[in-house]
Protein backbone atom coordinates (compact mmCIF):
# COMPACT_ATOMS: atom_id res chain seq x y z
CA UNK A 1 0.00 0.00 0.00
CA UNK A 2 1.76 2.89 0.97
CA UNK A 3 4.57 1.94 2.13
CA UNK A 4 4.91 -0.18 -1.48
CA UNK A 5 3.87 3.12 -3.34
CA UNK A 6 6.72 5.11 -1.49
CA UNK A 7 9.14 2.42 -2.65
CA UNK A 8 8.62 2.36 -6.08
CA UNK A 9 9.11 5.87 -6.27
CA UNK A 10 12.37 5.59 -5.07
CA UNK A 11 13.53 2.53 -7.09
CA UNK A 12 11.62 3.94 -10.15
CA UNK A 13 13.72 6.61 -10.37
CA UNK A 14 16.94 5.09 -11.06
CA UNK A 15 18.25 6.88 -13.82
CA UNK A 16 21.71 8.19 -15.09
CA UNK A 17 21.56 10.87 -12.48
CA UNK A 18 21.22 8.39 -9.91
CA UNK A 19 23.83 6.22 -10.80
CA UNK A 20 26.30 9.09 -10.84
CA UNK A 21 25.35 10.11 -7.64
CA UNK A 22 25.59 6.66 -6.17
CA UNK A 23 28.98 6.77 -7.78
CA UNK A 24 29.83 10.18 -6.37
CA UNK A 25 28.64 8.88 -2.76
CA UNK A 26 31.00 5.66 -3.02
CA UNK A 27 33.91 7.75 -3.97
CA UNK A 28 33.84 10.44 -1.40
CA UNK A 29 32.41 8.25 1.22
CA UNK A 30 35.98 5.91 0.08
CA UNK A 31 38.33 9.05 0.65
CA UNK A 32 36.47 10.33 3.55
CA UNK A 33 37.06 6.92 5.60
CA UNK A 34 40.23 6.60 4.48
CA UNK A 35 41.26 9.40 5.81
CA UNK A 36 38.77 9.27 8.97
CA UNK A 37 40.32 5.91 9.86
CA UNK A 38 44.19 7.09 8.77
CA UNK A 39 45.70 4.78 11.49
CA UNK A 40 43.87 1.60 10.00
CA UNK A 41 44.71 2.91 6.13
CA UNK A 42 48.13 2.99 7.46
CA UNK A 43 47.96 -0.48 9.19
CA UNK A 44 46.27 -2.16 6.33
CA UNK A 45 49.21 -0.85 4.05
CA UNK A 46 52.00 -1.43 5.55
CA UNK A 47 50.84 -4.95 5.95
CA UNK A 48 50.52 -5.41 2.67
CA UNK A 49 53.30 -3.45 1.40
CA UNK A 50 55.38 -6.14 3.43
CA UNK A 51 53.92 -9.14 2.62
CA UNK A 52 53.90 -8.24 -1.07
CA UNK A 53 57.56 -7.39 -0.53
CA UNK A 54 58.06 -10.68 0.52
CA UNK A 55 56.58 -12.21 -2.33
CA UNK A 56 58.19 -9.90 -4.57
CA UNK A 57 61.70 -10.69 -3.33
CA UNK A 58 61.18 -14.53 -4.00
CA UNK A 59 59.72 -13.43 -7.44
CA UNK A 60 63.10 -11.89 -7.97
CA UNK A 61 64.88 -14.67 -6.75
CA UNK A 62 63.21 -16.97 -8.98
CA UNK A 63 64.39 -14.74 -11.97
CA UNK A 64 68.07 -14.99 -10.56
CA UNK A 65 67.58 -18.69 -10.56
CA UNK A 66 66.34 -18.47 -14.28
CA UNK A 67 69.00 -16.37 -15.41
CA UNK A 68 71.73 -18.72 -13.69
CA UNK A 69 69.73 -22.18 -15.69
CA UNK A 70 70.04 -19.80 -18.66
CA UNK A 71 73.72 -18.84 -18.52
CA UNK A 72 74.57 -22.26 -17.73
CA UNK A 73 72.46 -23.96 -20.35
CA UNK A 74 73.60 -21.43 -23.08
CA UNK A 75 77.34 -23.42 -22.57
CA UNK A 76 75.99 -26.68 -22.80
CA UNK A 77 76.93 -28.02 -26.03
CA UNK A 78 77.27 -31.46 -27.91
CA UNK A 79 80.68 -32.24 -29.66
CA UNK A 80 79.99 -35.20 -32.46
CA UNK A 81 83.45 -36.54 -33.01
CA UNK A 82 83.80 -37.86 -36.91
CA UNK A 83 85.56 -40.91 -38.00
CA UNK A 84 89.07 -39.77 -40.32
CA UNK A 85 87.24 -42.17 -42.58
CA UNK A 86 84.19 -40.07 -42.85
CA UNK A 87 83.65 -38.69 -46.55
CA UNK A 88 82.73 -35.08 -47.39
CA UNK A 89 79.17 -36.35 -48.31
CA UNK A 90 78.77 -38.22 -44.65
CA UNK A 91 79.79 -35.40 -42.82
CA UNK A 92 77.49 -33.05 -44.83
CA UNK A 93 74.54 -35.09 -44.39
CA UNK A 94 75.07 -35.40 -40.90
CA UNK A 95 75.20 -31.91 -40.71
CA UNK A 96 71.99 -31.51 -42.30
CA UNK A 97 70.20 -34.23 -40.25
CA UNK A 98 71.21 -32.63 -36.84
CA UNK A 99 70.63 -28.72 -38.27
CA UNK A 100 67.09 -30.26 -38.73
CA UNK A 101 66.20 -31.13 -35.75
CA UNK A 102 63.69 -28.98 -33.62
CA UNK A 103 65.69 -29.26 -30.41
CA UNK A 104 68.85 -28.16 -32.01
CA UNK A 105 69.59 -24.07 -32.21
CA UNK A 106 72.77 -24.08 -34.25
CA UNK A 107 75.75 -26.77 -35.89
CA UNK A 108 79.26 -26.01 -36.31
CA UNK A 109 82.02 -27.67 -38.35
CA UNK A 110 84.84 -27.76 -36.71
CA UNK A 111 87.75 -28.85 -38.95
CA UNK A 112 91.33 -30.74 -37.84
CA UNK A 113 93.09 -27.68 -38.26
CA UNK A 114 90.56 -25.23 -36.40
CA UNK A 115 90.95 -28.38 -33.33
CA UNK A 116 94.34 -27.96 -33.30
CA UNK A 117 94.22 -24.33 -33.10
CA UNK A 118 91.60 -23.94 -30.47
CA UNK A 119 94.04 -26.71 -28.70
CA UNK A 120 97.19 -24.62 -29.08
CA UNK A 121 95.21 -21.04 -27.97
CA UNK A 122 93.93 -23.41 -24.46
CA UNK A 123 97.25 -24.52 -23.64
CA UNK A 124 99.29 -21.08 -25.01
CA UNK A 125 101.41 -21.25 -22.13
CA UNK A 126 102.54 -24.85 -22.39
CA UNK A 127 103.47 -25.45 -25.70
CA UNK A 128 105.15 -28.67 -24.90
CA UNK A 129 101.49 -30.12 -25.37
CA UNK A 130 100.62 -29.59 -28.88
CA UNK A 131 104.55 -29.18 -30.26
CA UNK A 132 105.01 -32.52 -30.36
CA UNK A 133 101.49 -33.53 -32.02
CA UNK A 134 101.05 -34.01 -35.68
CA UNK A 135 98.63 -31.12 -36.90
CA UNK A 136 96.05 -34.00 -37.71
CA UNK A 137 95.75 -35.52 -34.66
CA UNK A 138 92.80 -34.20 -33.31
CA UNK A 139 89.77 -35.02 -34.74
CA UNK A 140 87.14 -33.04 -36.87
CA UNK A 141 84.23 -32.37 -35.21
CA UNK A 142 80.36 -30.87 -35.59
CA UNK A 143 79.67 -28.51 -32.45
CA UNK A 144 75.46 -28.46 -31.37
CA UNK A 145 74.24 -26.01 -29.70
CA UNK A 146 70.51 -26.71 -28.13
CA UNK A 147 67.53 -24.82 -27.44
CA UNK A 148 67.08 -26.32 -24.10
CA UNK A 149 69.99 -28.60 -22.41
CA UNK A 150 67.13 -30.67 -21.13
CA UNK A 151 67.02 -32.68 -24.73
CA UNK A 152 71.12 -32.92 -24.56
CA UNK A 153 71.01 -36.87 -23.79
CA UNK A 154 68.28 -37.46 -26.16
CA UNK A 155 69.49 -35.48 -29.29
CA UNK A 156 72.92 -37.20 -28.06
CA UNK A 157 71.46 -40.76 -28.60
CA UNK A 158 69.89 -40.19 -32.25
CA UNK A 159 73.27 -39.46 -33.48
CA UNK A 160 75.24 -41.91 -31.93
CA UNK A 161 75.99 -44.71 -34.12
CA UNK A 162 74.95 -42.57 -37.45
CA UNK A 163 77.69 -43.04 -40.41
CA UNK A 164 81.21 -40.76 -39.77
CA UNK A 165 80.82 -40.59 -36.27
CA UNK A 166 83.27 -41.80 -34.03
CA UNK A 167 81.95 -40.64 -29.86
CA UNK A 168 79.68 -38.44 -29.01
CA UNK A 169 80.16 -36.51 -25.96
CA UNK A 170 78.70 -33.99 -23.98
CA UNK A 171 78.79 -32.70 -20.23
CA UNK A 172 76.70 -35.67 -19.00
CA UNK A 173 76.44 -36.17 -15.41
CA UNK A 174 77.22 -32.54 -14.85
CA UNK A 175 74.95 -31.47 -17.05
CA UNK A 176 71.88 -33.83 -15.35
CA UNK A 177 72.67 -32.38 -12.36
CA UNK A 178 72.54 -29.04 -13.26
CA UNK A 179 69.31 -29.43 -14.88
CA UNK A 180 68.18 -30.97 -11.02
CA UNK A 181 69.52 -28.45 -9.20
CA UNK A 182 67.50 -25.70 -11.16
CA UNK A 183 64.78 -27.58 -11.43
CA UNK A 184 64.56 -28.04 -7.58
CA UNK A 185 65.08 -24.30 -7.31
CA UNK A 186 62.20 -23.61 -9.92
CA UNK A 187 59.88 -25.77 -7.61
CA UNK A 188 61.67 -24.11 -4.52
CA UNK A 189 60.60 -20.81 -5.38
CA UNK A 190 57.63 -21.67 -7.31
CA UNK A 191 55.98 -23.17 -4.00
CA UNK A 192 57.21 -19.99 -1.93
CA UNK A 193 55.38 -17.96 -4.12
CA UNK A 194 52.41 -19.75 -3.57
CA UNK A 195 52.56 -20.02 -0.17
CA UNK A 196 53.71 -16.25 0.47
CA UNK A 197 50.75 -15.20 -1.74
CA UNK A 198 48.45 -17.31 0.16
CA UNK A 199 49.72 -16.04 3.77
CA UNK A 200 49.71 -12.05 2.50
CA UNK A 201 46.42 -13.04 1.61
CA UNK A 202 45.37 -13.93 4.47
CA UNK A 203 47.51 -11.31 6.38
CA UNK A 204 45.64 -8.36 4.23
CA UNK A 205 42.34 -10.23 4.96
CA UNK A 206 42.73 -10.17 8.69
CA UNK A 207 43.68 -6.44 8.77
CA UNK A 208 40.70 -4.95 6.96
CA UNK A 209 38.82 -7.83 9.15
CA UNK A 210 40.69 -5.82 12.16
CA UNK A 211 39.03 -2.25 10.42
CA UNK A 212 36.71 -3.38 9.83
CA UNK A 213 35.68 -4.61 13.21
CA UNK A 214 36.76 -1.07 14.69
CA UNK A 215 33.40 0.13 12.03
CA UNK A 216 30.83 -2.82 13.14
CA UNK A 217 28.53 0.09 14.71
CA UNK A 218 28.56 1.95 11.69
CA UNK A 219 27.97 -1.12 9.34
CA UNK A 220 24.72 -1.61 12.14
CA UNK A 221 23.57 1.61 11.70
CA UNK A 222 23.69 1.44 7.81
CA UNK A 223 21.70 -1.84 8.17
CA UNK A 224 19.07 0.10 10.73
CA UNK A 225 18.39 2.65 8.37
CA UNK A 226 18.08 0.55 5.61
CA UNK A 227 21.26 0.47 3.58
CA UNK A 228 21.85 -2.22 1.01
CA UNK A 229 24.19 -5.07 1.74
CA UNK A 230 25.71 -3.61 -1.60
CA UNK A 231 25.90 0.09 -0.77
CA UNK A 232 27.46 -0.66 2.46
CA UNK A 233 29.50 -3.14 0.96
CA UNK A 234 31.09 -1.11 -2.11
CA UNK A 235 32.85 1.72 0.21
CA UNK A 236 34.33 -0.88 2.14
CA UNK A 237 35.84 -3.18 -1.17
CA UNK A 238 37.27 -0.02 -2.15
CA UNK A 239 39.38 1.50 1.04
CA UNK A 240 40.31 -1.86 1.03
CA UNK A 241 41.39 -1.68 -3.06
CA UNK A 242 43.14 1.64 -2.24
CA UNK A 243 44.74 0.30 0.63
CA UNK A 244 46.20 -2.32 -0.96
CA UNK A 245 46.89 -0.76 -4.34
CA UNK A 246 48.80 1.65 -1.90
CA UNK A 247 50.73 -1.10 -0.46
CA UNK A 248 51.29 -2.41 -3.65
CA UNK A 249 52.85 0.67 -4.94
CA UNK A 250 55.27 1.08 -1.75
CA UNK A 251 56.16 -2.95 -2.38
CA UNK A 252 57.48 -1.88 -5.72
CA UNK A 253 59.30 0.83 -5.63
CA UNK A 254 61.46 -0.67 -2.93
CA UNK A 255 61.72 -3.96 -5.60
CA UNK A 256 62.52 -0.91 -8.28
CA UNK A 257 64.98 1.00 -5.51
CA UNK A 258 66.87 -2.59 -4.67
CA UNK A 259 67.37 -3.47 -8.43
CA UNK A 260 68.56 -0.50 -9.62
CA UNK A 261 70.95 0.47 -6.42
CA UNK A 262 72.09 -3.15 -5.87
CA UNK A 263 71.80 -5.75 -8.44
CA UNK A 264 72.79 -3.33 -11.51
CA UNK A 265 75.79 -2.62 -9.21
CA UNK A 266 76.64 -5.91 -8.36
CA UNK A 267 76.13 -6.66 -12.10
CA UNK A 268 78.56 -4.32 -13.12
CA UNK A 269 80.87 -4.67 -10.02
CA UNK A 270 81.54 -8.48 -10.54
CA UNK A 271 81.09 -8.98 -14.52
CA UNK A 272 80.65 -12.73 -14.83
CA UNK A 273 77.08 -12.28 -12.19
CA UNK A 274 76.20 -9.32 -14.50
CA UNK A 275 73.75 -11.45 -16.37
CA UNK A 276 72.70 -12.73 -13.39
CA UNK A 277 71.64 -9.84 -11.73
CA UNK A 278 70.04 -8.20 -14.58
CA UNK A 279 66.59 -7.75 -15.42
CA UNK A 280 64.73 -7.03 -18.29
CA UNK A 281 62.04 -3.90 -18.56
CA UNK A 282 60.06 -6.47 -19.28
CA UNK A 283 60.49 -8.77 -16.28
CA UNK A 284 60.39 -6.15 -14.06
CA UNK A 285 56.77 -4.65 -15.09
CA UNK A 286 56.10 -8.64 -14.69
CA UNK A 287 56.66 -8.55 -10.70
CA UNK A 288 55.34 -5.26 -10.51
CA UNK A 289 51.95 -5.92 -12.21
CA UNK A 290 51.69 -8.88 -10.19
CA UNK A 291 52.10 -7.29 -6.95
CA UNK A 292 49.50 -4.50 -7.92
CA UNK A 293 47.55 -7.44 -9.01
CA UNK A 294 47.86 -9.66 -5.67
CA UNK A 295 47.37 -6.30 -3.83
CA UNK A 296 43.97 -5.02 -5.28
CA UNK A 297 42.25 -8.70 -5.53
CA UNK A 298 43.57 -9.58 -2.25
CA UNK A 299 42.23 -6.16 -1.15
CA UNK A 300 38.67 -6.98 -2.80
CA UNK A 301 38.28 -10.27 -1.68
CA UNK A 302 39.53 -9.63 1.78
CA UNK A 303 37.30 -6.94 2.67
CA UNK A 304 34.74 -8.77 0.94
CA UNK A 305 34.87 -11.73 2.92
CA UNK A 306 35.51 -9.50 6.24
CA UNK A 307 32.59 -7.94 6.20
CA UNK A 308 30.00 -10.85 5.17
CA UNK A 309 29.93 -11.14 9.26
CA UNK A 310 29.03 -7.68 10.16
CA UNK A 311 26.28 -7.52 7.45
CA UNK A 312 24.05 -10.47 9.10
CA UNK A 313 21.61 -8.50 10.97
CA UNK B 1 -0.07 -0.63 10.70
CA UNK B 2 1.31 -3.61 12.98
CA UNK B 3 0.20 -6.28 13.45
CA UNK B 4 1.60 -9.70 15.31
CA UNK B 5 -0.30 -12.92 15.40
CA UNK B 6 0.24 -15.27 18.61
CA UNK B 7 4.19 -14.75 18.21
CA UNK B 8 6.54 -16.63 19.68
CA UNK B 9 10.71 -16.50 20.27
CA UNK B 10 12.62 -18.58 21.49
CA UNK B 11 16.26 -18.05 22.18
CA UNK B 12 19.13 -20.10 21.70
CA UNK B 13 19.55 -22.01 25.22
CA UNK B 14 15.60 -22.09 25.67
CA UNK B 15 14.73 -18.49 26.93
CA UNK B 16 11.50 -17.69 26.05
CA UNK B 17 11.53 -13.95 25.56
CA UNK B 18 7.84 -13.50 23.66
CA UNK B 19 5.06 -16.34 24.41
CA UNK B 20 2.14 -15.53 22.18
CA UNK B 21 1.94 -12.23 21.50
CA UNK B 22 -1.04 -11.26 19.41
CA UNK B 23 -0.85 -7.00 19.23
CA UNK B 24 -2.89 -4.81 16.76
CA UNK B 25 -1.51 -1.14 16.08
CA UNK B 26 -3.18 1.61 13.69
CA UNK B 27 -1.87 3.85 11.86
CA UNK B 28 -0.91 6.95 13.84
CA UNK B 29 -1.53 5.55 17.13
CA UNK B 30 1.32 6.25 20.15
CA UNK B 31 1.90 2.87 21.87
CA UNK B 32 4.11 2.32 25.08
CA UNK B 33 4.96 -0.95 25.80
CA UNK B 34 6.29 -1.73 29.44
CA UNK B 35 6.94 -4.19 31.79
CA UNK B 36 10.13 -5.18 33.80
CA UNK B 37 13.48 -6.39 32.00
CA UNK B 38 13.74 -8.90 30.28
CA UNK B 39 9.85 -9.21 29.67
CA UNK B 40 10.50 -9.43 26.14
CA UNK B 41 9.98 -5.68 25.18
CA UNK B 42 13.04 -5.11 23.17
CA UNK B 43 12.54 -8.46 21.57
CA UNK B 44 8.76 -7.27 20.39
CA UNK B 45 10.64 -4.08 18.63
CA UNK B 46 13.36 -6.12 17.27
CA UNK B 47 10.60 -7.87 15.36
CA UNK B 48 9.55 -4.99 13.66
CA UNK B 49 12.62 -4.25 11.60
CA UNK B 50 13.40 -8.19 11.31
CA UNK B 51 16.61 -7.32 13.14
CA UNK B 52 14.96 -10.90 15.12
CA UNK B 53 12.70 -13.77 13.54
CA UNK B 54 10.25 -15.14 15.29
CA UNK B 55 10.06 -18.83 15.86
CA UNK B 56 6.07 -18.77 15.81
CA UNK B 57 3.43 -17.03 14.89
CA UNK B 58 3.34 -14.44 12.10
CA UNK B 59 4.50 -10.41 12.24
CA UNK B 60 2.86 -8.16 9.82
CA UNK B 61 4.65 -4.44 9.59
CA UNK B 62 2.82 -1.69 6.78
CA UNK B 63 1.15 -4.49 5.37
CA UNK B 64 3.75 -6.80 4.77
CA UNK B 65 4.44 -10.31 6.09
CA UNK B 66 7.29 -10.29 7.39
CA UNK B 67 7.93 -13.85 7.71
CA UNK B 68 7.49 -14.07 3.71
CA UNK B 69 9.88 -11.27 3.45
CA UNK B 70 13.03 -11.74 1.33
CA UNK B 71 16.60 -11.00 2.32
CA UNK B 72 16.75 -8.50 -0.33
CA UNK B 73 13.31 -6.65 0.62
CA UNK B 74 14.50 -5.97 4.14
CA UNK B 75 16.47 -2.81 4.00
CA UNK B 76 13.27 -1.18 2.07
CA UNK B 77 11.23 -2.13 4.98
CA UNK B 78 13.59 -0.82 7.49
CA UNK B 79 13.08 2.65 5.24
CA UNK B 80 9.28 2.69 6.60
CA UNK B 81 10.74 2.26 9.91
CA UNK B 82 12.81 4.87 11.85
CA UNK B 83 14.60 3.62 15.00
CA UNK B 84 15.85 5.53 17.97
CA UNK B 85 18.16 3.82 20.30
CA UNK B 86 18.83 4.38 24.45
CA UNK B 87 22.44 4.44 23.33
CA UNK B 88 21.46 6.70 20.03
CA UNK B 89 24.08 4.56 17.94
CA UNK B 90 25.09 7.70 16.00
CA UNK B 91 28.48 7.62 14.43
CA UNK B 92 31.13 9.74 16.52
CA UNK B 93 33.22 10.03 13.30
CA UNK B 94 30.50 12.10 11.22
CA UNK B 95 29.23 15.10 12.22
CA UNK B 96 25.38 16.19 13.50
CA UNK B 97 24.66 16.79 9.57
CA UNK B 98 26.49 13.86 8.11
CA UNK B 99 24.83 11.89 10.69
CA UNK B 100 21.57 12.50 9.57
CA UNK B 101 22.21 13.28 5.93
CA UNK B 102 23.51 9.74 6.12
CA UNK B 103 20.39 8.02 6.56
CA UNK B 104 19.02 9.75 3.47
CA UNK B 105 22.58 8.84 1.05
CA UNK B 106 22.18 5.43 2.09
CA UNK B 107 18.51 5.32 0.56
CA UNK B 108 19.67 7.00 -2.83
CA UNK B 109 18.41 10.07 -2.26
CA UNK B 110 19.73 13.29 -4.19
CA UNK B 111 22.36 15.87 -2.79
CA UNK B 112 20.15 18.51 -3.31
CA UNK B 113 17.19 17.07 -1.04
CA UNK B 114 19.64 16.29 1.54
CA UNK B 115 21.15 19.44 1.62
CA UNK B 116 17.65 21.05 2.47
CA UNK B 117 15.76 17.97 4.76
CA UNK B 118 18.42 17.57 6.66
CA UNK B 119 18.95 21.38 8.10
CA UNK B 120 15.12 21.37 7.87
CA UNK B 121 14.76 18.39 10.47
CA UNK B 122 17.71 19.56 12.50
CA UNK B 123 16.28 23.06 12.87
CA UNK B 124 12.76 20.97 13.95
CA UNK B 125 14.44 18.88 16.74
CA UNK B 126 16.03 22.39 17.66
CA UNK B 127 19.58 21.32 17.05
CA UNK B 128 19.97 24.19 14.00
CA UNK B 129 22.88 25.81 15.05
CA UNK B 130 25.12 23.03 15.56
CA UNK B 131 24.85 20.97 12.32
CA UNK B 132 28.83 20.65 12.37
CA UNK B 133 29.45 19.83 15.49
CA UNK B 134 30.33 15.91 16.72
CA UNK B 135 28.33 13.77 18.69
CA UNK B 136 30.76 13.64 21.75
CA UNK B 137 30.70 17.33 21.88
CA UNK B 138 26.58 17.15 22.53
CA UNK B 139 24.58 16.56 25.76
CA UNK B 140 23.03 13.53 25.90
CA UNK B 141 19.70 14.94 25.38
CA UNK B 142 20.94 16.82 22.42
CA UNK B 143 22.04 13.13 21.08
CA UNK B 144 19.19 11.62 21.25
CA UNK B 145 17.39 14.63 19.14
CA UNK B 146 19.82 13.74 16.22
CA UNK B 147 18.89 10.47 16.81
CA UNK B 148 15.65 11.37 16.47
CA UNK B 149 16.30 13.32 13.62
CA UNK B 150 18.08 10.87 11.15
CA UNK B 151 15.32 8.08 12.34
CA UNK B 152 12.45 10.70 11.19
CA UNK B 153 14.21 12.20 8.05
CA UNK B 154 12.86 10.34 5.18
CA UNK B 155 9.40 10.39 6.85
CA UNK B 156 8.98 6.92 8.00
CA UNK B 157 5.65 5.58 8.29
CA UNK B 158 6.51 3.87 11.30
CA UNK B 159 9.06 5.46 14.92
CA UNK B 160 10.46 2.48 16.75
CA UNK B 161 11.62 3.63 19.64
CA UNK B 162 13.72 1.94 22.60
CA UNK B 163 14.25 3.62 25.84
CA UNK B 164 14.85 6.81 24.39
CA UNK B 165 14.98 8.13 27.43
CA UNK B 166 16.69 5.66 29.79
CA UNK B 167 20.00 7.44 29.83
CA UNK B 168 18.60 10.96 29.91
CA UNK B 169 17.36 13.17 33.17
CA UNK B 170 13.35 14.17 33.42
CA UNK B 171 13.85 17.46 32.31
CA UNK B 172 15.86 16.23 29.32
CA UNK B 173 12.97 13.54 28.85
CA UNK B 174 10.17 15.99 28.60
CA UNK B 175 12.02 17.40 25.81
CA UNK B 176 12.17 14.42 24.28
CA UNK B 177 8.74 13.28 24.64
CA UNK B 178 7.45 16.26 23.47
CA UNK B 179 9.36 15.82 20.20
CA UNK B 180 7.78 12.32 19.90
CA UNK B 181 4.46 13.72 20.13
CA UNK B 182 5.01 16.29 17.59
CA UNK B 183 6.06 13.26 15.06
CA UNK B 184 3.13 11.36 16.03
CA UNK B 185 0.91 14.23 15.40
CA UNK B 186 2.31 14.55 11.62
CA UNK B 187 0.46 11.16 10.98
CA UNK B 188 3.97 8.94 12.15
CA UNK B 189 3.12 5.99 13.90
CA UNK B 190 4.94 5.24 17.50
CA UNK B 191 6.34 2.52 19.28
CA UNK B 192 8.06 2.98 22.56
CA UNK B 193 9.75 0.49 25.10
CA UNK B 194 9.93 2.24 28.37
CA UNK B 195 10.91 2.09 32.11
CA UNK B 196 9.89 5.72 32.83
CA UNK B 197 6.54 5.58 34.80
CA UNK B 198 6.39 9.62 35.02
CA UNK B 199 6.37 9.50 31.43
CA UNK B 200 3.92 6.80 30.52
CA UNK B 201 1.66 8.82 33.42
CA UNK B 202 2.31 12.20 32.03
CA UNK B 203 1.20 11.28 28.36
CA UNK B 204 -2.00 9.15 28.86
CA UNK B 205 -1.65 7.12 25.67
CA UNK B 206 -2.39 3.45 24.98
CA UNK B 207 -0.07 1.16 27.26
CA UNK B 208 0.81 -2.71 26.14
CA UNK B 209 2.41 -4.07 29.33
CA UNK B 210 4.26 -7.36 28.83
CA UNK B 211 5.60 -9.69 31.23
CA UNK B 212 7.15 -13.33 31.09
CA UNK B 213 6.39 -13.13 27.15
CA UNK B 214 2.99 -12.43 27.19
CA UNK B 215 0.59 -9.78 27.26
CA UNK B 216 -1.01 -9.02 30.59
CA UNK B 217 -2.35 -5.68 29.51
CA UNK B 218 -3.68 -3.65 27.01
CA UNK B 219 -4.92 -0.13 28.01
CA UNK B 220 -6.27 2.57 25.38
CA UNK B 221 -5.13 5.79 28.11
CA UNK B 222 -3.11 3.76 30.47
CA UNK B 223 -0.78 4.64 33.09
CA UNK B 224 2.43 2.77 33.59
CA UNK B 225 1.46 0.77 36.52
CA UNK B 226 -2.14 -0.40 37.49
CA UNK B 227 -4.01 1.82 39.93
CA UNK B 228 0.02 3.33 40.24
Amino acid sequence: MSSATRQEVSTGSADSGALMRRIGYYVRETLTNLRRNLLMTIAAMSTVAISLLLLGGVQILGMIVNNVTLSWEAKVEISVYLLDSATQNEIKTLETDISQMDEVEDVTFVSKSQAFEEFKKLYDDQPEFYESLPRDALPASLRIKLTDAAFTEEVASRIEGAPGVDEVKFGGEIIKRLLQVNALLRTITFAMSLILMVAAAALIANTIRLAIYARRDEIGIMKLVGATNWFIRIPFMLEGVFAALLGALVAGGIVLLVNSLIFSRIGEAITFLGPVFSFSAGEMMGVLGMLGLVGAVVGLIGSGMALRRFLEV
Amino acid sequence: MIRTVDVKKEYKGGIKALDGVSIDIEKAEFVFVVGPSGSGKSTFLKLLTKEEEPTGGEVYVAGKNLQSLPRWRVPYLRRNVGCVFQDFKLLPNKTVFENVAFALEVIGRPKVVIQRQVPQILELVGLGEKLDRFPDELSGGEQQRVSIARAFVNRPLILIADEPTGNLDPATSVGIMRLLDRINKTGTTIVMATHDHAIVDSMRRRVIELEGGHVVRDQTRGIYGVGG
